[in-house]
């Protein structure tokens, strides 16, 4: 038995930005069995740790993550009955990606290359999304008689409108860097060298940023995707409230009369 | 009124009851049980009391009874602690009681929060009935106040499955009233109850029991109750009140006479 367990998922933490990288170029960020529970470990890890403040989930090699490993779900040990499948999605998956979307601070994908399948619903499930022009989002599922899953029956509709998503869904086609920026499912898009550097540049703002008021934001939107406008309305203004009566709040008002900067 | 497993707080016209034991997510032990009656008890009996919350802080309700303390328990033995039987003291609370509910609310927390009038849940609210999991069944009104609120099927799953459901889900089931920031909910649940306080405690008295009569009692004894109490109250001050400070286009002040 080899001592040494491969690293699927590398994790390093820098002034406050935790990176979360898919590590198996050569299988293109392929998930398999060891890669789901290097990754639920690393996300749950940055969620708890206070260092981190920023999470971003990247690709090493030319993807970000060709999604499932097919081969592990229909050879071997990792053979998987129709149950499994289910489970795998709702007792692996589900848990991350919640986590990805509710976590109390910012989470960007930098999309160094194409997102398939699961891969793209981990790119979906981030707060934002920065790519270059080799990015793509595929939702392949149909390519091998499946329906979508991981989250994205409800994140892209939400993200690029029903008719992108069922074209996607129903065709099994790509959607291009490029047109999943017009469509603002991609914030931006940079060339590929730059990549890393234009989201360390926006992490870093963020860690900069106050750390409650962009939690809340979060937490706003996520409370306002499942409610009503009133009921978001009102739980905003709650949430304002309490914001109102932080440290945050205090010295930002402050900062802004001094015209200064605020401190963290 | 020395506690040491509740705090109590007045603020008249509103009063703060806290379950107190942190450490142990408030387990509801029997001195905590008895400590809860007793202050509420003492809060019915306090005109300066108009409405009450009942909270367990900002992290968590109540999740449920001390386990350690009944796992080895015989039949013989729980049935005369009867230690579910001392909440109906709870459930005869006669001023509008508002449970703010954070964190887990499970089992008999669960069971105290359905006693209340009025919830208030923050977001990270989680309600349920795990004790399906342990061989037994909820105790103290799970299976009856579930599904007179929220339905047979819900409370058939909350109770048959254990799993707790989100505060979403429980607002979706008209199983709490409100969700809020989890950091605001015991302050919104004092405002709601601040204003509840402002009304007429003999009408809000009235309007709780009678309410509480539609889960007791076939529609026809219901409707006649509450006939009962419409009359009587014309028999108040607080009536007159009211009625000619509409007229008059002011605001109330009420005694409660």
């Amino acid at each position: 038995m080899a001592t040494e367990v491969e690293q699927h998922v590398s994790v390093e933490n820098e002034s406050g930005i935790g990176w979360i990288r898919f590590n198996r170029p050569e299988k293109m960020n392929a998930i398999g069995a060891l890669t789901r529970k290097q990754l639920a470990e690393s996300i749950k890890q940055a969620e708890r740790d206070d260092a981190v403040r920023v999470v971003v989930l990247t690709g090493s090699g030319r993807a970000f993550s060709s999604g499932a490993d097919v081969t592990e779900m229909v050879q071997g040990a990792g053979m998987r009955t129709p149950e499994d499948v289910g489970n795998v999605l709702r007792n692996e998956y589900m848990p991350m990606l919640m986590r990805l979307r509710t976590m109390p601070k910012p989470v960007i994908a930098a999309m160094n290359g194409p997102a398939v399948g699961i891969g793209a619903s981990f790119a979906l499930a981030c707060d934002i999304r920065i790519g270059t022009p080799e990015s793509y989002i595929l939702e392949a599922f149909v390519n091998i008689g499946l329906a979508p899953d991981g989250g994205v029956s409800w994140l892209l509709p939400r993200l690029a409108g029903t008719g992108v998503a069922y074209e996607m869904f129903f065709t099994g086609k790509p959607l291009s860097a490029a047109d999943a920026h017009r469509l603002g499912v991609i914030n931006r898009i940079v060339p590929a060298e730059r990549l890393e550097e234009e989201v360390r540049d926006l992490a870093n703002q963020l860690v900069a940023q106050p750390r409650q008021a962009l939690a809340g934001a979060k937490r706003s939107v996520n409370h306002a995707l499942v409610s009503s406008y009133e009921d978001a309305m009102e739980f905003e203004s709650y949430l304002q409230e309490a914001q109102a009566a932080s440290s945050e709040f205090a010295e930002g008002v402050q900062a802004f009369l001094a015209r200064r900067l605020a401190k963290k | 009124m020395g506690y040491e497993n509740v705090l109590v707080e007045i603020d008249a016209p509103i009063a703060t009851v806290t379950l107190n034991r942190p450490k142990v997510l408030n387990a509801l032990s029997p001195d905590l049980i008895r400590e809860l009656t007793a202050a509420l008890a003492d809060l019915d009996a306090d005109e300066t009391v108009r409405a009450v919350v009942l909270t367990g802080g900002p992290k968590v309700f109540a999740a449920g009874a001390d386990i350690g303390d009944m796992a080895d328990r015989s039949a013989v033995e729980q049935l005369s602690r009867d230690q579910t039987g001392r909440w109906i003291s709870l459930a005869g609370f006669s001023k509008p009681l508002i449970a703010a509910v954070n964190g887990y609310a499970l089992g008999g927390g669960c069971e105290v929060m359905l006693m209340c009038d009025l919830v208030v849940a923050g977001e990270t609210a989680r309600l349920g009935q795990p004790e399906i999991n342990l061989g037994i069944i909820p105790g103290a009104g799970g299976t009856q106040r579930w599904p007179r609120t929220a339905g047979k099927y819900a409370a058939m799953e909350v109770m048959l499955s254990g799993a707790p459901v989100t505060a979403e889900r429980a607002y979706e089931l008209g199983i709490v009233n409100k969700v809020v920031p989890a950091e605001m909910t015991i302050e919104v649940a004092k405002r709601l109850a601040r204003q509840l306080a402002e009304k007429p405690p003999l009408a809000v008295r009235m309007a709780k029991e009678a309410v509480l009569k539609a889960f007791e009692s076939p529609l026809s004894e219901g409707l006649a109750s509450e006939r009962k109490s419409f009359y009587f109250l014309f028999a108040s001050e607080d009536q007159k009140e009211g009625m000619h400070a509409f007229l008059e286009k002011r605001k109330g002040v009420f005694k409660g006479r």
